[in-house]
This record gives structure tokens, sequence and C-alpha cells, in this order.
């Protein structure tokens, strides 16, 4: 009992760009990107995101690109 | 022919006159390689999100055009040896596209960015009637 008492249900997550036809991944688009990195400048996992795979290996490269011009940090903010 | 994009970043210090004759020099490598440029866009002065060469702000111009892999190779060895162009970046957009319609996009650009410079006087003359 005690283990279906600690178990909840999540809202199952959607991916965003798949929702929204119109949202373009791009790294020029870096406002978009900056959402799906952390603080840090990490790229956030689908796990967390709910982006979809086809999605999320468009938007690892766009990331990555928009780091190599400048655009989003390597290393974000120090703590 | 390839389509492919070029981000590059510029000094931010340049002067007005030394920004305009570094963007022709750019414009002609596109000219000479018998490349077409399709668009030439200025995003003017931003903040870098990491620092190139003790730079924290950059000046960026993104340019679409038409051309081959040789070209491209010219203009990065033209890049690397100009000490006002901080970074660039190029992308592959098509692999394969036809002359023709890069010229006529190229032309629409064009159009495209007259039009609005004409409706701003119109309204501008509209509220003058007012």
């Amino acid at each position: 009992m005690a283990i279906q008492n600690k178990r909840f249900y999540q809202r199952r997550k959607i991916c965003r760009f798949c929702v929204d036809s119109s949202m373009e991944i791009d790294y020029k688009n870096y406002k978009t990107l900056k959402q799906f990195i952390t603080e840090r400048g990490k790229i956030i996992p689908r796990r967390i995101t709910g982006t979809c795979s086809k999605h999320q290996r468009q938007l690892a490269t766009s990331i990555k690109q928009a780091r190599q011009i400048a655009l989003l940090p390597f290393v974000g903010k120090s703590f | 022919m390839r389509k492919y994009e070029t981000v590059f970043i510029s000094n931010p210090d340049l002067q007005e006159q030394s920004r305009k004759d570094l963007f022709e020099k750019v414009k002609n490598i596109v000219a000479k390689e018998n490349g077409i440029l399709v668009d030439f866009d200025d995003w003017g002065n931003k903040k870098l999100a990491y620092e190139i060469r003790k730079n924290t702000r950059g000046h960026y111009v993104c340019m679409t055009f038409g051309g081959d892999g040789d070209m491209v190779m010219e203009m990065e060895r033209i890049f690397r040896l100009d000490d006002n162009i901080l970074k660039f970046m190029t992308t592959l957009k098509d692999k394969d596209v036809d002359p023709e319609e890069l010229k006529q996009e190229a032309e629409q650009d064009k159009d495209a960015e007259q039009e609005p410079s004409e409706k701003t006087t119109e309204t501008t003359e509209n509220t003058e009637n007012n």
C-alpha cells in the first residue's frame, strides 16, 4: 500500500515543436533555444522537457551552432 | 549550385567607413567567385555570450549566398587573414539549388526591403494630411 501511495501521476509531457509548427528550430533563433538550456549552459535532456527525439536532435545541433557563433554560452554563469 | 549561410562577427569598434569597406570586400569575394548573393543581413552590435579576443560585443552580419565549396574555402581563408573579423560560421542550407531560382529570390528580397520604406513614407504622408 505504501508504495502505491508514493506513486504520483504526472501529465504526459508533449513536444512543444510538434504542437506549434510555427516554432522554428534554428541557431539564429537563440531566444527559443535559451529555454532548452540550463543556467549553466547545458542542454536539458528530453526526459525533462518532453521534446520528441526528432526535434531534440535538431535542437542539440542548433544549440551547438549557436554556441559556435557566440549567441549562446559554452559555459553559463558561475555561482 | 549549393546554398550557404555565413554568419560573421566583425570588430564592434570599427569606424563607419572602414566597416563599409569591409562589407564591400566580403560582397566582392562572392561576386568574384561567380556566386550569387541572396541576402546580406546586418544584425548590428550584439553582446557576445563569451569573450572573443577580449571583446564583449560584436557586430553580426548574416549573409545567404549560392556558390560551391571552393568559394567557401576562399572566403574563409580571407576571413582568417582579416583582423577585423572575430569569428565566422558557414552552414549548408541546400545541397542542390537552381542558380535561376536564387537570382529570383535575391530580387524578391530586394523588393521586400524597398516596400516597407515606401509604406513608411505613405503613413507619414497620411498623418500629415490628418
